[in-house]
């Protein structure tokens, strides 16, 4: 027997059946494209199809077209890197943090905060095979056998961590996901009029039958990947936060980056998922599943994290002064300070903040409110990496080093592909699959459907004598 | 290679009954053949007395075997087959290498463990599933019956079936073809004849 | 509502612990044992000559700017000083970890802790005696004694132009400075247990209440909404002034988390050990494997984060190679004493516990995580050791009778202030408005 407490909120409200869960949710991919999903991936595609030109010119030419003569120059394209790498937290974090920590509220939001973090990390991927320069050799950043004396990638290099890190996050990810829609895609094919349809969710959903067996090792499988999702979904920001802090550039070594840069990038993708479910929810009319409970537990989230970062920006600071360290005490100085102090404190303002803000329930469950901030956030997110990046290499230990930095076209083309990509792979996955969960919401509905709540009960899962047992239990 | 043919199917709406239900038909001696459902019942698979899971055992193995190949890789790479000196470490420099274990176990892991689960479920990309109602990914909790597996009567079972409140109650019968599915013939059958009479009879 | 649910266990819910006898016995013996090995320890220190081990020899790592200048060299009370720092540090943050685990329950809402959290809650009892030690220590160590734990107290170091004049600490003398110190010292302590009197009066209240009542609970979750804000930054100020000013020229960015994880890891495992030798006096009988399961689950978890934050520190500082960084660990690893140490500490914090509990049944079995818990208890103790002792003993450090006697009697002084005070209160919070979700709580 499971028991919930009256003090908590239902999960899904307007008094909805099984039945209108799977009617809600498989309508929008049933159904015929509407006009303004058209435009919207119009749009999408638009910008990708720019942005690709650029991008296409970027590769044939040479990354020179980024100005790439100090290492400052490089600092557009690092940060769009981490800020999308950052952006692909959140859904994994949902999914897998959250479902170790028991939140139910989480089956409204993880399909779609999962599909925008694998996106997003196909954009940081993209930025990493630009890098490269020469794409077409990236393949070299792989341990492989090869004709140059077998001279290995160096293991030592966070550079190679990263290579390991992101494509096992990208494909672990993946197959999360994947077997979190295979009972969903069933319940589409079940439903399919359409051969085709049929057709392509049968295949999809790999002959799902929904079969108690099924469920339990499906259910195990699921918890073993959220245990190893977990600290995989840290160790990916972590080792993006080495990539700066092993080395001895005062400003990027220092020992808190690793959670810090963690705590961010949950910051950041809890944001990303909050803009885009805010605008799903309004297009699809989700709001029975998607309630202000769960936009309000988004929202403490972001409180929760965005101070975090603010302790971290701080410690970074009296460390820095305490280290009596003469160039870090210049660096956090002159990030404050310096030339940068407008992106500096875009970035406080940003992060810090206005998050506070969401102390205010009212703030905190105000629909405009919460979109707002959650794009402020995401600016906010986006100046941290550049505070970090441009600060820190703009006047380094090299005197010839130092200069301004300023983006060039194609580095600003190249960021507005990353966006087209991100959005019309956004809007093809919630037009052609569910955007919640079916199966997750189904299976917390009576916990949470307020027809049933005062006498909500399911059985324990220890086998009772059938002498002791009670046929009903009337509250 | 399914045999049997004749099932007795009981459909429940509420998943406290099905509990009971569950209990119920197999107090009485009834085998229950299986139970399919929409979403995933916690205790039901105890209830039908299954043994739990052994997907984390396979995990383990894969995320053991994904350590050792980490280690392994990196130390004969660096430290035998090509030795360099990198930052003033040694060539071998465990530390360094934490990072890219960790990543191949968890790679190992995840991917091993859910291809282990694929296979032993049986689930691909041309698995053409047999099914007893079609609402079972939808709204209902589907129970089926082996009629060729039990001892009791069919009419038995049925009043088993009804005094724990099934919501409907009905039999089903599969041919061969249908028993052992073809991707194949399925195929032909879904664009031959459309959707609504394809070779697996709907229950709508 | 009570009633219906008493149908397959039944719950007494008015079940108070009684401080026994023989539970008092159990307290006094180690605290006796404690007393015999510290005396021994004392003895053999003063006896046996200025205490210098074989090992002294083979050290040959430290911050050149910090060992000592001459004017207060090693005499064996050093190491009892050193000794009651490191137990402070310890109980310290197991006590307010005990209050944080309470709070942070009601802050998220958390339903199956509900049966165990007035152990925890308990643990704040021993707030003002643990507090009053550190203070105590502290300002006997810095006025009256050797400036052993703190080399920065040395007035001497901040005289321009003298041979002891050291620029770096004199740098820092805006925030390490005597004064100050001791003030944030009472700021944190203090706050602390006004949170903690704050939650407790509140849950008491609570008790007296007829029926089920949700008042209580709004108002403590926003009690300790306010406590983990203010302790997200006592917590780490608290780890910079109390472990890290030891190694005076050092710093590191993480250390703050890096304290707090390690504190969490005991805190966690000391509440779980507390439920578990209830249960085993036939108490808590409506806790069931499931609770049992979800604090193994908290052990387990933060000893993995615990390793994280270890190693990310370790490996930054490993890599970048910075000689003003690096000093910290060299002074550990590059001693033939500390360095053992060094690596049982990961092995008792991070393997022992990631291998023995990963298992489902492990986290179930009261034998195990039993036996786990004193494990990583233990295992935390040594990482306090290795934090405080090579810093301030430098290679006069030493093991034996001393440090276990004395941590055996601070065990029974803990022990026995939080069963008096679990004593003073039912074991069960019976109206909290989510009991009946603990009580029914099956994973």
């Amino acid at each position: 027997m499971q028991v919930i407490s009256t003090v908590r909120e239902p999960l899904i409200t307007g008094g909805k059946t099984i039945k209108d869960v799977t009617e809600d949710i498989c309508k929008q991919v049933e159904g015929a494209p509407s006009k303004s999903w058209i435009a919207a991936f119009g749009l999408s595609f638009l910008l990708l199809a720019v942005g690709g030109a650029f991008l296409g010119d970027l590769f044939w030419t040479g990354i020179g077209r980024w100005g790439l003569n100090k290492t400052v120059n490089w600092a557009w394209d690092i940060t769009n890197f981490v800020w999308w790498v950052g952006i692909g937290h959140a859904g994994t974090l949902i999914s897998a943090v959250l479902l170790l920590f028991r939140q139910k509220w989480r089956t409204s939001i993880n399909r779609a905060a999962e599909a925008m973090t694998i996106f997003a990390v196909f954009c940081a991927g993209s930025f990493i095979l630009m890098h490269v320069g020469r794409t077409w050799l990236a393949y070299w950043c792989l341990p492989l056998p090869n004709t140059y004396g077998s001279l290995w990638v160096n293991f030592n290099s966070p550079l190679v961590w990263d290579v390991f890190a992101i494509s096992t996050y990208l494909s672990v990810s993946l197959v999360f996901w994947f077997i979190g829609l295979i009972p969903d895609l069933a319940t589409i094919r079940d439903r399919a009029t359409g051969a085709v349809s049929r057709f392509i969710y049968g295949m999809l959903s790999l002959g799902w039958d929904g079969s108690t067996k099924s469920w339990m090792h499906y259910e195990a499988v699921s918890l073993v990947l959220a245990g190893l999702s977990t600290p995989l979904v840290l160790s990916v920001h972590t080792i993006v936060s080495m990539d700066f802090a092993t080395s001895v550039i005062p400003g990027w070594h220092t020992t808190i980056f690793p959670p810090y840069f963690v705590a961010g990038a949950i910051f950041s993708g809890f944001a990303m998922v909050l803009t885009l479910m805010l605008v799903v929810r309004k297009v699809y009319k989700l709001e029975d599943y998607v309630t202000m409970e769960h936009i309000e537990m988004m929202n403490i989230i972001i409180i929760v994290t965005g101070s975090i970062v603010g302790i971290a920006y701080t410690t970074e600071f009296f460390i820095a002064w305490y280290s009596q360290v003469p160039y870090e005490q210049y660096a956090f100085l002159n990030r404050m300070t310096g030339p940068y102090w407008w992106a500096y404190w875009a970035m406080m303002t940003c992060n810090v903040i206005s998050p506070q803000l969401f102390w205010f329930k009212k703030i905190r469950t105000s629909l405009m409110m919460t979109f707002v901030l959650s794009i402020v956030v995401n600016i906010g997110m986006w100046f941290e990496r550049f505070v970090i990046i441009v600060t820190s290499l703009h006047r380094d230990y090299l005197p010839s080093s130092w200069v301004m930095f300023s983006p060039t076209l194609w580095d600003i083309m190249c960021y507005a592909f990353s966006f087209g990509l991100f959005f019309t792979f956004f809007f093809l996955f919630a037009k052609y699959f569910p955007v919640i969960n079916m199966a997750e919401v189904k299976a917390v509905w009576k916990d949470s459907n307020p027809k049933v709540y005062k006498a909500r009960r399911t059985i324990s899962n220890d086998w009772i004598p059938e002498n002791e047992r009670v046929e009903e239990v009337v509250h | 290679m399914e045999t049997n043919k004749h099932f007795l199917v009981g459909v429940f709406n509420d998943q406290d009954d099905l509990l009971h239900a569950v209990e119920h038909i197999r107090h009485k001696g009834v085998k229950i053949h299986e139970v399919y459902t929409p979403y995933p019942i916690h205790t039901l698979e105890h209830v039908l007395g299954y043994k739990r899971s052994w997907m984390p055992k396979a995990a383990f193995m894969f995320g053991a075997l994904g350590t050792t190949c980490a280690i392994t890789m990196q130390s004969w790479m660096l430290g035998y087959d090509w030795p360099m000196i990198i930052g003033g470490k040694s060539f071998i420099a465990i530390p360094d290498f934490v990072p890219v274990t960790f990543e191949t176990t968890v790679l190992f892991a995840a991917f091993g463990m859910s291809f282990t689960f694929f296979v032993s479920q049986g689930l691909g990309l041309f698995k053409v599933p047999r099914i007893f109602d079609i609402r079972a990914t939808d709204d209902k909790l589907v129970m089926a019956i082996d009629l060729g597996k039990n001892k009791l009567a069919e009419a038995d079972i049925k009043a088993i079936l009804s005094e724990s409140h099934a919501d409907e109650i009905y039999r089903k019968d599969f041919t061969d073809a249908e028993n052992n599915p073809t991707f194949m013939g399925y195929l032909i059958d879904l664009f031959n004849n459309g959707v609504t009479v394809s070779g697996r009879k709907l229950i709508r | 509502m009570k009633s219906e649910h008493s149908h397959h266990t039944d719950h007494n819910l008015d079940e108070r612990f009684v401080f026994s006898d023989g539970v008092r016995k159990t307290i006094f013996i180690i605290l006796g044992l404690g007393v015999v090995f510290f005396a021994i320890g004392i003895a053999m220190l003063a006896l046996g000559g200025s205490g210098h081990d074989a090992h002294a020899l083979a050290f040959s790592g430290g911050e050149s700017g910090s060992v000592d200048s001459g004017h207060h060299g090693y005499h064996w009370t050093n190491r009892l000083v050193v000794n009651f720092w490191h137990n402070n540090i310890y109980f310290v943050g197991i006590t307010i970890v005990g209050v944080f685990f309470v709070a942070l329950q009601y802050a998220a809402h958390a339903g199956w802790g509900v049966l165990v959290k007035r152990i925890p809650e308990a643990f704040g009892g021993f707030l003002p005696i643990i507090g009053g030690l550190i203070l105590l220590v502290f300002v006997v160590d810095a006025f009256v004694g050797n400036h052993v734990l703190f080399h920065w107290v040395d007035p001497s170091l901040y005289i321009e132009n003298t041979p002891n004049y050291d620029p770096i600490i004199a740098g820092k003398q805006a925030f390490l400075n005597t004064p100050f110190f001791i003030i944030r010292m009472l700021l944190f302590l203090g706050g602390w247990y006004a949170f903690y009197l704050a939650i407790r009066k509140n849950s008491l209240l609570e008790d007296l209440e007829k029926h089920t009542t949700s008042k209580y609970f709004w108002k403590i979750k926003t009690i300790s909404t306010l406590f983990i804000i203010f302790f997200a930054l006592s917590s780490s100020m608290s780890a910079w002034d109390w472990v890290l000013s030891i190694d005076t020229h050092w710093f590191s960015t993480m250390f703050g988390w890096y304290v707090f994880a390690s504190w969490f890891v005991t805190g966690a495992a000391t509440i779980t050990l507390g439920v578990i030798f209830l249960k085993e006096m036939g108490y808590l009988k409506s806790v069931t494997e499931s609770h049992l399961h979800d604090l193994g689950k908290f052990v387990f978890a933060f000893s993995v984060f615990w390793t994280y934050i270890w190693f990310s520190q370790f490996l930054l500082i490993y890599y970048a190679n910075i000689p003003e960084e690096t000093a910290y660990y060299l002074e550990r690893l590059s001693s033939d004493y500390y360095s053992k140490f060094f690596f049982v500490n990961i092995f008792l914090n991070f393997f022992f516990p990631f291998l023995s509990l990963m298992t489902r049944d492990a986290k179930r079995k009261v034998g195990i995580l039993k036996f786990v818990c004193m494990v990583v208890m233990f295992g935390h103790w040594l990482d306090f050791y290795l934090m405080i002792t090579p810093g301030t003993l430098k290679e006069n450090g030493g093991f034996g009778f001393l440090e276990i006697g004395l941590a055996m009697i601070y065990l029974a002084l803990f022990t026995f202030v939080v069963a008096k005070n679990l004593a003073k209160s039912p074991l069960i919070a019976k109206n909290h408005p989510m009991l009946e979700e603990s009580l029914n709580h099956h994973i």
